[in-house]
């Protein structure tokens, strides 16, 4: 794609002190589940209080993330609003699940159900800035957010656009996370996030977020150079796939000066990173994110954001990349740039 | 220059049809596939009208070769039968010949499956074959049957937008092809009847206890439905350099927002009417070079008002032959956009008008009226096919004949 991209701003409500926009990376401790919640806001000053108290907590979390990112950039309206996630306001879902079932399917209570449609925090963004022009979500595990990016990137190379929201974000309940849970999705023995890549068991930690982007032609510090998703690959696929992907971008893996990755402390799944580093990036500085923010679909928006808080603060960073999997089926690679 | 981008394959599944052969001929026979639920437990199975697929699951994964049905939801099954339909028709023998995206929709994944077994997931008490429905609630789980069924992998993803979700997958598969990402893109959507969003609708008044009436002043709302349909889209280098038979073109796309309300739309219709104009100005065609329009006509009172004035604005006093073809499958909500998009290959491909069923009585607020006759021979070069749905998201697609 012919076209420049730039981040023009960003905003991230993690379990990090993320939301303020300093980066001071600090593991939380988990007192009983492997389950890190996200720090969240005051959302006073950004939805009014009716609005407020109708809407569940993904809605809350999403909403805001994408209002103070809109702020960031010193934007109002954008031209279009695009956001990934795997499994949208699951507190709604499980809300009007139980209903049913509560109340029998009679005299049932609309909200949950509408609120649990996964394009239902783009409706409220686009409602909230009166943005009529494109909009768009999807819905695919760990290709949900790195899907919104890429539309956004064909937006801006068709020349339709010149700045895009783009954004993903997912809910952990206590519900999903014992769902999950059954077939292997987290650690069994409390542990703790500094210790997730030398626990060496199988399973994460659960984690959540809404982080949120100005995509831009118009140019800022940090440029997106390139995305390249790849669907269950074998490790020789994968490496294959990274080696065209820096080819195409014109760069080698020396020209890398730091490398973010989404190990996850799964023995299971964690191969992929430890070989691809080995292989490719022996020398260069890299750095794990999910001990910070937790493990879920759209936990790439979480590592997208901490590279540009770290490439703003240390000019000596001029290109970085971004490697992330989830449960290795969704594989992906962002490059930035200057 | 961008890639003109082609339609060369198309497979689906409705209440009308298990293929689009049958599909066109119910359409023709103008039998609608509207009636009571076999297979959704819902205290609503004979109050509220749907538009089910005549088969059991079980049945369903018999026509799809599946021979360990296990974690093969209803919503993964129809969706099977239907892209396998469409690459056939293709003439497609390996989908995984060239990098090819699966740009797929869904709105509630496979919650038809899980919701049956979910209190017992819940329960730590209880363990079985359920535990193989945990991961299908995801909209992933669908896709990635059917990528995995088929070879497709290069881009491998679901949209969800409401009911227009299958209309912005058939967008940005062709999108991909123009950006020269893919020469082939694999497009649709596959929605399952669910007690999930049969309630949901039904909370929300949505739905009529008749058969449903769209743009009938006694319209009282919606009958939802089942099904899938893929349509695959190639690059019109692809398809010459393969010599595949182009069923149409996709000429013309546009997705908007509306910002009005969060389930309604506006009562001018204004996102109906930017969709309609910019995805007909994209094609290069105008208001005149369309002979018929697949409206959303959804029966809801707000959907029927704001697309008749939405029309009226497009058109002014010359609006085009038009039907909403739900009476006929239900709404079908993910599935919707893409079972339309093959309705409007097949009015230009065949020449016809398909008729609007349970029309008695124009709406007070609309000078107009939809068809309400089968019309065969009737010289269809363009369509409009709109879809519209909650969260604002509005879109309308524009199929044109292929003209050598």
């Amino acid at each position: 794609m012919k076209a420049k991209v730039y981040i023009r701003g960003c905003a991230a409500i993690s379990a990090q002190e993320s939301f303020s926009g300093g980066f001071v990376p600090q593991p939380v401790t988990l007192a009983e589940h492997n389950m890190m919640r996200a720090k969240e806001p005051d959302y006073k000053g950004f939805i009014a209080p009716n609005n407020l108290r109708r809407m569940s907590r993904m809605l809350k979390m999403g909403l805001t993330a994408a209002l103070q990112c809109l702020r960031n950039s010193g934007l109002q309206v954008p031209d279009a609003i695009i956001t990934g996630t795997g499994k949208g306001s699951l507190q709604d879902t499980e809300r009007f699940l139980h209903d049913i079932r509560q109340y029998a399917e009679a005299a049932l209570n609309p909200t949950p159900f509408i609120q649990s449609t996964y394009n239902s925090v783009n409706g409220l963004i686009a409602l909230q800035q009166q943005c009529t022009r494109y909009n768009n979500t999807f819905v695919h595990r760990g290709f949900s957010f790195e899907h919104a990016v890429l539309d956004g990137l064909l937006l801006l190379n068709e020349g339709n656009a010149v700045n895009v929201l783009a954004g993903g974000f997912d809910e952990i309940t206590a519900e999903h996370f014992y769902i999950k849970s059954r077939i292997g999705y987290w650690k069994e023995q409390l542990t703790q996030p500094a210790d997730l890549y030398t626990a060496n068991t199988p399973g994460s930690i659960a984690g959540e977020g809404a982080v949120f982007f100005v995509l831009s032609t118009e140019p800022a510090a940090v440029r997106l150079e390139g995305l390249k998703m790849i669907y269950k690959p074998s490790q020789e696929t994968l490496s294959q796939s990274l080696e065209a992907f820096l080819a195409q971008h014109q760069v080698t893996a020396a020209d890398i000066d730091l490398l973010i990755t989404g190990q996850s402390g799964d023995t299971n799944y964690d191969h992929f990173y430890h070989d691809l580093q080995s292989r490719y990036f022996p020398q260069t500085t890299s750095e794990p994110f999910k001990h910070l923010c937790g493990e879920y679909d759209t936990a790439s928006a979480f590592a997208l954001w901490m590279a540009v808080q770290r490439m703003e603060a240390e000019p000596s960073l001029k290109r970085v990349l971004i490697y992330n999997h989830f449960y290795g089926e969704q594989h992906a690679f962002f490059l930035l740039s200057r | 220059m961008a890639e003109r981008v082609f339609i060369t394959g198309m497979g689906m599944i409705s209440a009308i049809g298990s293929n689009v052969v049958e599909n066109l001929r119910s359409l023709r026979l103008q039998q609608s596939g509207l009636g009571y639920t076999r297979y959704v437990e819902t205290i609503h199975k004979e109050t509220l009208p749907v538009g089910e697929v005549k088969y059991s699951t079980e049945e369903l994964a018999h026509m799809a070769s599946v021979e360990q049905p296990g974690g093969f939801t209803r919503t993964t099954l129809l969706g099977l039968i239907a892209i396998r339909e469409a690459l056939e028709s293709a003439g497609i023998a390996n989908a995984a010949e060239l990098p090819a995206a699966l740009i797929n929709a869904s709105t509630v994944g496979g919650m038809c499956d899980t919701e049956k077994v979910y209190f017992d997931i819940l329960d730590p008490q209880k363990e079985g074959t359920f535990l193989q429905y945990i991961d299908v609630l995801d909209c992933a789980d669908c896709t990635q049957r059917m990528a995995d069924a088929t070879g497709i992998r290069e881009y491998v993803t679901t949209i969800s937008t409401a009911c227009s979700s299958s209309a912005n997958a058939l967008m940005y598969g062709a999108r991909l092809i123009q950006q020269g990402l893919v020469d082939r893109a694999v497009c649709g959507g596959t929605e399952a009847l669910t007690r999930f969003t049969i309630n949901g609708f039904n909370s929300l008044k949505n739905i009529d206890k008749q058969f449903c009436r769209p743009f009938d002043q006694h319209r009282n709302g919606l009958n939802l439905g089942e099904g899938a349909a893929y349509l695959i889209l190639e690059s019109e280098s692809l398809a010459k350099r393969r010599g595949a038979r182009v069923l149409a073109e996709l000429s013309g796309w546009c997705n908007t927002n509306e910002a009005f309300h969060p389930t309604a739309p506006s009562p001018e219709g204004d996102g109906a009417y930017e969709a309609m104009k910019n995805a007909l100005a994209m094609s290069g065609r105008t208001v005149n070079d369309v002979q018929y329009v697949n409206v959303h006509g959804t029966a809801t009172l707000n959907n029927d008002v704001s697309e008749g004035k939405a029309l009226e604005r497009l058109f002014g006093t010359d609006v085009p032959r038009f039907s909403s073809t739900k009476p006929f499958t239900g709404h079908t909500l993910a599935a919707a956009a893409a079972i339309e998009a093959i309705y409007a290959v097949l009015s230009i491909g065949q020449q016809v008008v398909f008729p609007n069923l349970n029309f008695s009585e124009k709406m007070e607020e609309l000078a107009i009226v939809p068809e309400t006759q089968l019309i065969e021979e009737y010289p269809v070069q363009n369509v409009i096919s709109n879809s519209f749905g909650f969260g604002g998201n509005n879109a309308s697609l524009v199929f044109s004949k292929y003209e050598g």
